[in-house]
């Protein structure tokens, strides 16, 4: 299963039936649509990418899949990630400086951190830094197609960005897409690995790239969206019980019928008063009943009672024993 | 004697744009409903033969390795074997550069002046023998024909290789899940190339 996580979409874009065509052509088998939003985020979040979408040759055997990359800031809000990453399968981030790549490796909650690799930043990218994303889970991604579709003075900055990163992350946590604008800029897996095994990215490294770290992208992804803290999800929850509250009450009171409890309660209608309560207090109840009224004690506080009772009955009994010695 | 150790690149042409029509269709279906996958694999054209395409490739790795890279490449780069019908090439290259050369074939988007038409260079196979590259290019060219069959319908006539009822998922028989290097054979088959 070969993966490629950037595929840029716009509504507008007539070619992109051919590009998902030629993509799968070329051996991919999962492929991310790619929505950017630069800037501040709309007030009304709503996925941009229509399902299904509207092309009837697509193939059949390639999954397309939702991404959203939101453009970072340094003096952006992002309250509303959470929302924006609901829509979406994979979120992704593309912070444009040093600040908010830190925000984005260390706070931010995101799929996927996406750096612009055809323009020179002027900062390097601290393996301290990466790798805190890269424990939470967060892949880093290298596209490759701005370079080969560009000048040379932005390949050159691919080759020398690239480079950096695999530097600073020691080649985990990659993930290898192509950002391709059109079919022409799209290669197949392999070239893809070929070219990041010359850029310094091992073989293996290059391979898992497309396929294992980018699977476990979507993968970690989608648990996130569907289950509690991506830890716990309820895959069949069982079905409820048809049964109304009021049976269930009445057996319950044929239970305590059964145990040996007062009758006499139950045929005053007494069960059927505490309908709805708990278990303990229904028991507390059935045994006020019983005691005629009065509230039955904790264990504390028999315990107290009968410490008292018995502090006071040996008090009794040393009076008893002075007065025998004395008299 | 030792003798100098190759690597075969087998490669495919890939034609993405829709512009680019190197064969001209007959029959009932217009250029328009032409499947996709027809599309990619279309023949290349006329001028573009051995030569040119090593020419290309010589460019291409100056271009992107500048005089160090194309040094190390000159004296081994030969194209093997080149098959405008089929888009399909055989480049032998040292194997202590072959990593060279497919990077420069990744990075190409055109073909050169007079043609100007933009294709993709797809290496699907990395032997160590040209015999292992020839049976692949062989296997994967009955597979296209298959495929074509398959989509084409009855529009395309191809002569005496329907094989209908081949079960094989052609998809799957393409996919490449360990590798498309053969690593090992190197030593073992004779390689009578030297």
């Amino acid at each position: 299963m070969f993966y490629d996580l950037n595929v840029p979409y716009s509504s507008s874009d007539a070619g992109l039936a051919r590009t998902l065509n030629f993509s799968h052509e070329l051996g991919y088998n999962v492929v991310a649509l790619n929505y950017s939003i630069i800037g501040k985020l709309p007030n009304e979040i709503a996925c941009a990418i229509p399902s299904p979408l509207p092309f009837k040759d697509l193939p059949s055997n390639l999954q397309v899949l939702t991404r959203c990359t939101l453009h970072l800031t340094e003096t952006h809000q992002n309250a509303r990630l959470l929302t924006l990453a609901s829509h979406y399968d994979i979120l992704a981030l593309r912070p444009t400086d040093e600040k908010s790549l830190q925000l984005a490796c260390s706070s931010l909650d995101c799929d996927i951190i996406s750096l612009d690799l055809s323009i020179r930043h002027p900062f390097h990218f601290k393996h301290k830094m990466l790798m805190e994303a890269i424990k939470a889970g967060k892949k880093i991604e290298i596209c490759y197609s701005q370079g080969m579709m560009g000048d040379s003075q932005a390949r050159r900055n691919l080759i020398g960005n690239v480079s950096q990163i695999v530097r600073a992350t020691r080649g985990r946590g990659l993930v290898i897409s192509s950002e391709a604008k059109g079919a022409v800029g799209l290669r197949g897996p392999w070239d893809a690995v070929n070219l990041a095994a010359v850029w310094g990215l091992g073989q293996e490294r290059g391979f898992e790239g497309v396929t294992k770290e980018a699977r476990s992208a979507v993968v970690s992804a989608q648990l996130k969206r569907s289950g509690w803290r991506g830890t716990i999800n309820v895959v069949y929850g069982g079905e409820k019980p048809a049964e109304t509250v009021k049976t269930v009450v009445n057996e319950k009171g044929a239970a305590a019928a059964k145990q040996g409890m007062p009758t006499k309660a139950i045929m005053n209608g007494e069960v059927d008063a505490i309908a709805g309560t708990k278990r303990k207090a229904e028991n507390e109840a059935a045994a006020g009943a019983v005691n005629g009224g009065e509230k039955l004690l904790s264990k504390t506080q028999m315990k107290k009672r009968a410490k008292l009772e018995k502090m006071a009955a040996e008090a009794k009994q040393k009076e008893q024993t002075e007065a025998v010695t004395t008299g | 004697m030792v003798r100098i150790k190759h690597r075969y690149l087998l490669l495919n042409i890939l034609y993405p744009d829709e512009k680019t029509q190197n064969v001209h269709h007959t029959g009932p279906t217009s250029t328009e409903d032409v499947p996709y996958a027809l599309q990619f694999r279309q023949p290349s054209p006329d001028a573009l033969n051995a030569k040119l395409l090593a020419r290309m490739v010589r460019d291409a790795v100056a271009e992107l390795f500048g005089d160090y890279g194309s040094g190390m490449v000159s004296g081994s780069l030969i194209v093997k074997y080149f098959s405008p019908a089929t888009s399909t090439a055989i480049i032998r290259v040292a194997r202590a550069h072959y990593r060279l050369v497919w990077a420069a074939l990744t990075f190409m988007i055109n073909l050169p002046k007079p043609l100007n038409q933009p294709c993709v260079m797809q290496v699907v196979r990395v032997s160590g023998t040209i015999r292992k590259a020839e049976e692949e290019a062989i296997r994967r060219a009955r597979l296209a024909i298959r495929k074509a069959h398959r989509v084409g319908g009855d529009g395309i006539t191809m002569g005496g290789v329907a094989d209908q009822t081949g079960a094989v998922n052609e998809d799957e028989a393409i996919d490449m899940e360990d590798g498309i290097e053969d690593l090992d054979d190197d030593d073992e088959m004779e390689d009578d190339e030297e």
